[in-house]
């Protein structure tokens, strides 16, 4: 076993090199995710799309995350007019297809922890806004969103946690990401659990370095958070 | 005398129980009237009936000679015609609550700016400067940067008085203001108000404390069962002529 070493840091070095997969794949599914989320929000308030999202949110959030990766990368993307459309560039990206399945499925959880933070504002806090005259828009700007995403940070955080995780998923579709490199040196050194345990210690990294993040903008918060 | 308001047949519903059975309330320019009542009488609904936030069921509000944009429905539901011209209507008053409703997001400072910025376009330098007179006006000039919650009770009441003052409103409405305080808290927003009151401020007042009612109020009315049981100057609210009810509300 005096190659141990040597396929220890080989091993590390594959991994790391498929972490900015993980770290684009985490980033772009936040943003598309939190971005859908509150368009959710939004419709949500309105008479003719609220039931639309509703659906979406029943939809993406009642499925598992893997079968809708499957049913984008194996299923939209074996349609022929996709094929043949001029998205097929984009879906015959596995990392694309992922990123899809990922920022739909995760937009239906964000939406519902902003949807608790919108409904856990104080009246009294909008009933200021009103009574100063404040037009709905200016409302919205200036108490509503600024209010809701105090209350949100947590819960939001939280889901960013398990999005980072749910990544892993995309090396089902052929994503080279830590997870899929890992299986990949599995799959040539049949060596198993030292590799899954470097690929976790990497997660658990991205994790806490999100958490420290978060934990630091909500102790920014403080003096504005409620009472 | 300039008329600030006239209300007129004021009359509200919650769940088919009558909160507001009639109410018609006038107030000119520098009046202050204190509103007095038992618990459920309908002061408070009737002081929020007059910004809109509780919209009334029939009746009309002028304020300083603006309608407010009311109308009703063909199932005779309350609705607002015009928003804009209801958040035009509510810039010119300012209300003060019980809880204070400090933005709890905002800095004091900018708790005080946000209206005149936001609401009626006034450069941020111009409100920032006048929000610093204010801040010293209400006692509490080096608060600018804390946020509410550093407050106490009644610091919190004075910074949102001050936020009430920032717009210069032509009517000030106080829901209950000293009625979440401490005792001890209590007089240094009643002070405040005094001195709001010796400078011709128009105020409409929703407060239990008689004694401030009596020697600050130009008018005291008597809400009980949803209409003003009686009113007047608090030298007769007070004297031997005020009717037996009111005289049994301050007797308990």
């Amino acid at each position: 076993m005096n190659d141990e070493p040597a396929f220890l840091a080989s091993t590390a070095l594959a991994i790391l090199r498929a972490l900015p997969v993980t770290v684009l794949l985490s980033i772009a599914g936040a943003l598309g995710a939190s971005l859908v989320a509150g368009v959710l929000v939004v419709a949500q308030t309105t008479r003719l799309f609220r039931p639309l999202a509703r659906l979406w949110i029943f939809v993406f959030r009642g499925t598992p995350l893997l079968l809708q990766i499957f049913m984008v990368y194996y299923g939209i993307a074996a349609l022929s007019p996709v094929r043949h459309g001029p998205l097929w560039p984009l879906f015959r990206d596995p990392l694309f297809c992922a990123w899809l399945a990922l920022t739909c499925c995760c937009s239906a959880y964000i939406a519902e922890v902003l949807r608790a933070a919108l409904a856990a504002i104080p009246t009294g806090q909008i009933e200021a806004a009103l009574a100063s005259g404040m037009g709905q828009m200016t409302r919205a700007r200036r108490i509503i969103v600024p209010q809701m995403l105090r209350l949100a940070l947590p819960s939001y955080g939280n889901e960013l946690v398990m999005l980072i995780k749910s990544t892993s998923l995309a090396s089902t579709i052929t994503v080279l990401d830590v997870t899929g490199v890992a299986e990949l040196v599995i799959a040539h050194s049949y060596r198993t659990l030292d590799v899954f345990c470097m690929a976790a210690a990497v997660y658990l990294g991205l994790t806490t370095a999100l958490t420290a993040l978060l934990r630091r903008i909500e102790r920014g918060l403080e003096g504005g958070t409620q009472r | 005398m300039t008329e600030v308001l006239r209300a007129r047949g004021i009359t509200k519903s919650f769940g088919g129980r009558a909160v507001l059975k009639g109410i018609d309330l006038d107030a000119h320019r520098g009046d202050v009237v204190s509103i007095l009542g038992g618990s459920g009488s309908g002061k408070s609904t009737f002081l929020r009936c007059l910004n809109l936030l509780e919209l009334p069921d029939a009746g009309s509000i002028e304020i300083a000679g603006t309608p407010a944009p009311l109308t009703h429905d063909r199932h005779g539901r309350a609705r607002i015609s015009d928003p804009r011209a209801l958040n035009a209507l509510r810039a010119r008053t300012a209300m003060v609550f019980q809880n204070f409703n400090l933005w709890s997001h905002m800095t004091v400072l900018d708790n005080i700016v946000a209206a005149p910025v936001h609401v009626h376009g006034m450069a941020r330098a111009a409100a920032v400067e006048r929000a610093h007179g204010l801040l010293e006006k209400v006692g509490m000039a080096g608060f600018a940067a804390h946020w509410p919650r550093q407050l106490s009770g009644g610091q919190q009441q004075r910074v949102a008085i001050a936020r009430a003052l920032a717009t210069d409103p032509d009517l000030m409405l106080f829901d209950e203001p000293t009625s979440a305080l401490d005792p001890e808290r209590v007089r240094e927003v009643l002070d405040l108000m005094r001195a709001l009151a010796n400078e011709g401020r128009t105020m409409l007042i929703v407060t239990h404390e008689m004694a401030f009612a009596r020697d600050v109020s130009s008018r005291v009315v008597h809400v009980r069962d949803g209409v003003i049981e009686s009113m007047g100057p608090p030298a007769m609210m007070f004297g031997p002529d005020a009717s037996p009810m009111f005289r049994a509300f301050l007797s308990h």
